[in-house]
């Protein structure tokens, strides 16, 4: 993993200091995550390529307790990110152990969302023919090989008090009308149980900007 | 999640482990091909040895259970335990799938 640190209203890439808070990060795998999150940063972006102005990410604002992550939607496929954050939050002593299997599952939902059918563009009614699920892993292979939607983000936001966490996970895709969200399923269902999930698991969810941000609150 | 089959009787065992998620699709094809075996009555999934499910995986476990029946294959998924087993009931599988716990 490639990194560049800065400090509080430090524009300088390439100073390690205790003060940085923010990590700009390239060529990330699943360890080096890992490790990036134990450190004392409160956001940890990965860049989306070389050509992207490393300067533009300079003045992300975190304030409190909490930290951000951004990664393209190429790494934060495979990595398993819902399980990544949920750790980082147990080793911090944000949740239990008992808590944090929540907090993942709900997570996983809102990130699966954001990648798949956020900025994949994918809806879930390609699995609903015959062969759907070869077609839908045909889109999703495609897709992920596209310049364009593999660079487009997924960030996770965590803020946290003693009594309350808030994770909200925003994607760059086209958005869906919210009117649409079921209550509930039955085991028929074809889609929608990741909704009835987080609504099921959480202690409020919210989705806003079109579609394209799903706010969780847990109560601690 | 990784998987290991083995033959019984009149029955295929497939013991996932691991996570099943939204990212496994791939795998899913080649456990549906294991559907295509000869004299096949029953097709367990052993799901004991899984850590982790998300609404994708449990939607691969219904793409399952339309394959099999589609073939006239009893689909039965074997014990289910802790977040995996709150999952399979939150979202009510068991309504259309035989769960052995």
């Amino acid at each position: 993993m490639r990194f560049n640190a800065f400090g509080q209203g430090d524009d300088e890439p390439g100073t390690v200091t205790r003060n940085y808070r923010v990590l700009l990060v390239s060529e990330v795998d699943r360890g080096s995550l890992a490790v990036a999150l134990r450190g004392p940063y409160s956001a940890l972006i990965e860049l989306g390529g070389d050509d992207e102005p490393v300067g533009d990410w300079a003045a992300v604002a975190i304030s409190g307790a909490g930290f951000y992550l951004s990664l393209t939607t190429a790494t934060g496929f495979g990595l398993q990110v819902a399980a990544l954050v949920s750790d980082e939050l147990v080793a911090r002593g944000v949740v239990t152990g008992e808590q944090r299997s929540v907090v993942e599952l709900c997570l996983q939902e809102a990130v699966a969302n954001a990648i798949v059918h956020g900025n994949l563009g994918i809806a879930s009614t390609a699995k609903d023919y015959p062969e759907g699920y070869r077609v839908f892993s045909q889109l999703v292979n495609e897709r992920l090989n596209d310049p364009v939607l593999r660079r487009r983000r997924t960030d996770i936001f965590t803020r946290w008090s003693s009594r309350l966490l808030d994770i909200s996970v925003a994607d760059q895709g086209t958005g869906f009308d919210t009117s649409v969200i079921p209550t509930e399923v039955d085991g028929t269902s074809r889609s929608g149980r990741g909704f009835v999930f987080m609504r099921a698991l959480a202690g409020r969810v919210a989705v806003t900007d079109g579609g394209r941000c799903t706010s969780l609150r847990f109560m601690l | 999640m990784e998987f290991h089959a083995r033959n019984l009787a009149d029955a295929i065992e497939a013991r996932l482990t691991g996570r099943l998620e939204f990212t496994d699709h791939d795998r899913l094809r080649d456990i549906v091909a294991l559907l295509d075996g000869p004299n096949l009555r029953r097709f367990v999934v052993d799901v004991s040895g899984l850590d982790f499910i998300d609404s994708a995986g449990l939607g691969m476990i219904l793409i399952l259970q339309e394959e099999a029946e589609q073939k006239k294959i009893k689909l039965i998924v074997r014990g289910p335990r802790d977040d995996v087993k709150r999952s399979i009931d939150l979202a009510k599988i068991g309504e259309i799938v035989s769960i052995e716990y």
